[in-house]
């Protein structure tokens, strides 16, 4: 299923240092602080009631928005989590009574709680070749099981009615006010500095390319699965003081009918903005409060209709709406961003000089059911060599690749990366072993920009920071020097979906290299690029195998390509290894030229993709 | 015993003709329409109407297809078409329209619950049991729904069209199949099916506003676990709805209603693609 978010310009692309965007962002944040605390002098009490607990909605909403609008994950449960956080604190007031440590074992057990259940439905929802789809799904099982199990609790959870009359905070609605408030501000604080941090940034990655983010050594179903637990716990605290205020918790709070009124609020305000999902949450909750008691219906019709408008023509929302014209307006305000240095990384992974022999395949076998794709494949190859990989299209190349770099692709025999077994390791366990893997077509982070590509294939050598977004960018010698010769060099702030096919290729190049591979593995990498384009790819390649003594597999067509590069070719056909030798014995061997039959060798690449 | 076999064959029609039209939707377009529930909502108030108007029951699936099938073919045209390549936002629009539907009902019948008399009343001795007549007459409604659909799909020019575009969309436009047609059709029908679906179960249930809602999550998981296939879609309802019956009966209503749920989570975790090869 394609992504569905990934049209979205990333709010994170534009990156400035952390100095300049703290005295930019501050001014809005404390108007904000102002309007909390000045808002009980100003607004007459049913305002400032509503507000109270559209504070508390709104700060679920944002944690929508950050699983949603952010990582791709479009969720329907997070009114699981508050509803746990509302009833944790009815049911400890209820039994316990009310005083200070009541309070604080409900803050416990309602974090505890919802990281548990928070972990558990991630371990359920996300896993190596899981679907958005799937995911959406359980989040809309979550919500209706704990409906189920709240109404079947009895007396303990006060089944339909839910649980009232116990005894809570004994504040003035203006202290509720300030703290519901700046609880709100808070979190949306901590998203703001979250998202927009190096760490954030991994989110855009996920969303945009999972599979790109695996295959760079991320272990994308825990970062998944951390940010849920994150989300889950922020949002039974808001549960927690929605009931603490209302001295109520009923089984509508935990309600999938809730999960998807989140959605709506969080579609209509802008996902992927944070402050509209704020603004959006804030807005309804209002709107209704004072609406539906006037024209319930008709209430409840406007909001279904503007949903589907904003679905169907405004994608972004209001507010991402509103930021894109206010952007087009401001027009060159977009490219101020502040310049980023580039550095060359020391290489942190020591050269292993006593592994020699770097990959090592022994009886390989892949079949789908009774076809039988590659059987009996052994090879190895050392340090230093750049084995070409050729055969006629079926002959089982790109089955190959997947089989080294995915220990759950292979029916039978082993593969050996560094002297060590893949067994049946996922792929980012596997780029960790030192293999780094290129794709057919150019597999990038469409929303980032170069830069950031760069920076998301870091993330294994350079821990990101949560709280800054950095402005060096250091890298491998081998990746500077693709950066350079291509003229990515000068395009670190482009978008990566508005570079040309070429670009995007030496891109993903750069972004294996930044990994520090000893093993690399390419697939048809040059497939739809210019002759020039051709011609430096081709010089980087050998200088990869000469020169940084890396160990370059790479699936070719062209022979003429082939010819000028390799130290050595390998020959598949019908799945197995036909011929393993040097240039010279296998380009001018009879099976080749039969193999690629009517063309003499030196035309053959012709015609065969 | 006899009664409980009963019970399981039953559930399972009643689940697979309120799927069978999601299932349809799904399997061509890739699109779950949220708005199955409330297209239900309009056949109960069709099979209400025909009720009402002392009306010959036979009409009521009639009539509840034909309401259903067009405004579902307009919702397609005005709504849905434009997020095929955004399914998880058509999740959510469709979500909206089923919001739209369930509040004009509302503004025009009231919020109220109403009642439809069963057209087939009292019982039927099945093997010395004593059965509701009507909840049998449902399992032949569920294999003609069923048979209707494939004789539909693999006998006829329109069938083959739809094929043609579920294998491979781009191909069968290049063949000059008009596959935006198709779609209109095939979301027509669906919530046609809804539409029958909801006439069909309202002398088992009550009338109301919502009364979709229910039904819309246990469809589509169902339809989530049989991974596209009119087949794989009867066994699940099958076992499914049969181990709804069981848990429902032995160990707690309140469990069984989550029977589908959760067995259909835990199913497609085990196998993400759905049962339509097994």
């Amino acid at each position: 299923m394609p992504d569905l978010t990934s049209a979205l310009p990333a709010a994170t692309s534009r990156r400035r240092s952390a100095s300049q965007a703290i005295g930019l962002l501050a001014l809005p944040w404390l108007v904000a602080i102002a309007l909390i605390v000045a808002g009980p002098w100003i607004l007459d009490a049913y305002t400032v009631n509503i507000l109270i607990r559209a504070f508390f909605v709104a700060t679920v909403a944002l944690t929508v928005d950050v699983l949603w609008g952010h990582s791709g994950y479009l969720t329907f449960g997070q009114s699981a989590f508050f509803g746990l956080g509302a009833y944790v604190l009815a049911i400890v007031f209820m039994r316990l009574g009310f005083g200070p440590a009541q309070v604080l074992t409900t803050v416990a057990v309602a974090i505890g709680g919802a990281a548990a259940l928070a972990a558990f439905v991630g371990w359920l929802s996300f896993y190596s070749g899981s679907t958005p789809l799937y995911a959406s799904v359980i989040s809309l099982v979550l919500p209706i099981v704990i409906v189920q199990l709240l109404y079947s609790g009895g007396e303990f959870t006060g089944s339909s009615s839910g649980l009232v009359g116990f005894e809570s905070f004994d504040l003035s609605t203006e202290a509720w006010f300030r703290i519901a408030g700046l609880f709100a501000l808070t979190a949306t604080l901590i998203a703001k500095v979250g998202i927009s941090s190096d760490a954030g940034r991994l989110l855009s990655a996920i969303r945009d390319n999972e599979m790109r983010c695996a295959y760079l050594g991320l272990d994308t179903a825990r970062i998944r699965i951390a940010l849920l637990v994150l989300c889950a716990v922020v949002a039974a605290l808001a549960g927690s003081g929605y009931a603490g205020f209302g001295g109520i918790a009923a089984p509508e709070n935990a309600s999938f009918t809730f999960g998807t009124q989140l959605v709506i609020m969080v579609a209509l305000g802008g996902r992927g903005t944070l402050v509209g999902a704020i603004a959006g949450a804030l807005l309804i909750e209002t709107a209704s409060a004072y609406l539906s008691g006037s024209l319930p219906f008709v209430w409840e019709l406007i909001i279904g209709v503007s949903f589907i408008v904003v679905i169907v023509v405004l994608p972004r929302g209001l507010f991402g709406g509103l930021r894109d014209v206010l952007a087009g307006a401001a027009g060159a305000k977009l490219s101020e961003a502040s310049a980023i240095t580039l550095e060359t990384a020391d290489r942190t992974t020591p050269i292993s000089s006593a592994q020699d022999m770097v990959i090592e395949v022994a009886g390989l076998s892949k079949s789908f059911g009774s076809l039988s794709v590659l059987s009996d494949v052994s090879f190895s190859a050392r340090r230093g060599e750049l084995v070409s990989l050729v055969g006629p299209n079926g002959a089982g190349k790109t089955t190959l690749i997947r089989c080294l770099a995915d220990g759950g692709e292979r029916s039978d025999g082993s593969v050996k990366i560094m002297g060590r077994s893949i067994n049946r390791l996922p792929p980012h366990r596997i780029t960790a072993l030192g293999l780094g893997r290129k794709f057919q077509a150019a597999s990038v982070f469409e929303t980032l920009s170069v830069a950031d590509c760069l920076r998301v294939a870091r993330t294994r050598h350079e821990r990101p920071s949560l709280l800054f977004a950095s402005n060096t960018l250091a890298l491998p010698a081998a990746a500077r020097a693709v950066l350079e010769t291509s003229g990515l060099a000068e395009r670190l702030h482009e978008e990566a979906r508005f570079l040309s096919h070429g670009l995007k290729q030496a891109l993903e190049l750069a972004m294996v290299l930044a990994l520090e591979p000893e093993v690399v593995l390419l697939d048809e990498p040059t497939a739809g690029l210019t002759r020039a384009e051709r011609q430096r790819f081709a010089e980087l390649l050998t200088a990869l195998a000469r020169v940084d003594r890396l160990c370059v597999l790479i699936v070719e067509h062209d022979l003429d390509f082939v010819r000028e590069i390799s130290s050595r070719i390998i020959v598949l056909h019908q799945g197995r290894i036909a011929l393993d030798g040097t240039v010279a014995e296998v380009v001018d061997s009879p099976l080749v030229r039969e193999i690629y039959s009517g063309h003499r060798s030196n035309a053959a690449g012709e015609g065969s993709r | 015993m006899i009664a409980l076999a009963l019970d399981i064959l039953t559930t399972a029609a009643i689940l697979f003709i309120v799927a069978s039209g999601l299932l349809i939707v799904f399997g061509v377009m890739k699109i779950i329409n949220f708005a199955h529930g409330a297209f239900m909502t309009v056949g109960a108030y069709a099979a209400l109407i025909t009720s009402n108007l002392a009306l010959p029951a036979i009409m009521a699936p009639f009539l509840a297809f034909v309401v259903g099938g067009v405004l579902g073919a307009a919702a397609e045209f005005v709504i849905v078409r434009r997020l095929y390549h955004r399914p998880l936002d058509a999740i959510l629009a469709t979500w909206g329209l089923a919001i739209v539907v369930g509040q004009v009902v509302t503004l025009i019948f009231g919020r109220g619950v109403q009642f439809v008399p069963a057209p087939v009343s009292g019982t039927t001795a099945v093997f010395g049991e004593n059965y509701s007549g009507y909840r049998l007459l449902l399992i032949p409604v569920a294999i003609l729904i069923g048979a209707l659909f494939t004789a539909l799909l693999t006998g006829t020019r329109l069938g083959l069209n739809t094929r043609a575009v579920i294998m491979n969309e781009t191909l069968a436009q290049g063949l000059g199949i008009d596959s935006s047609r198709v779609r209109l059709l095939t979301f027509g029908i669906g919530s046609g099916l809804a539409a029958v679906a909801g006439a069909a179960v309202t002398p088992l249930t009550s009338v109301d506003p919502n009364m979709g809602l229910p039904w819309l999550i246990g469809a589509f998981m169902l339809v989530m676990v049989s991974g596209g296939s009119m087949l794989t879609l009867a066994l699940a309802c099958f076992t499914l709805g049969g181990l709804q019956v069981l848990v429902s009966t032995f160990v707690s209503p309140i469990l069984g209603g989550l029977t589908i749920a959760v067995l259909a989570a835990v199913a497609l975790r085990l196998r993400p693609e759905g049962f339509a090869r097994a």
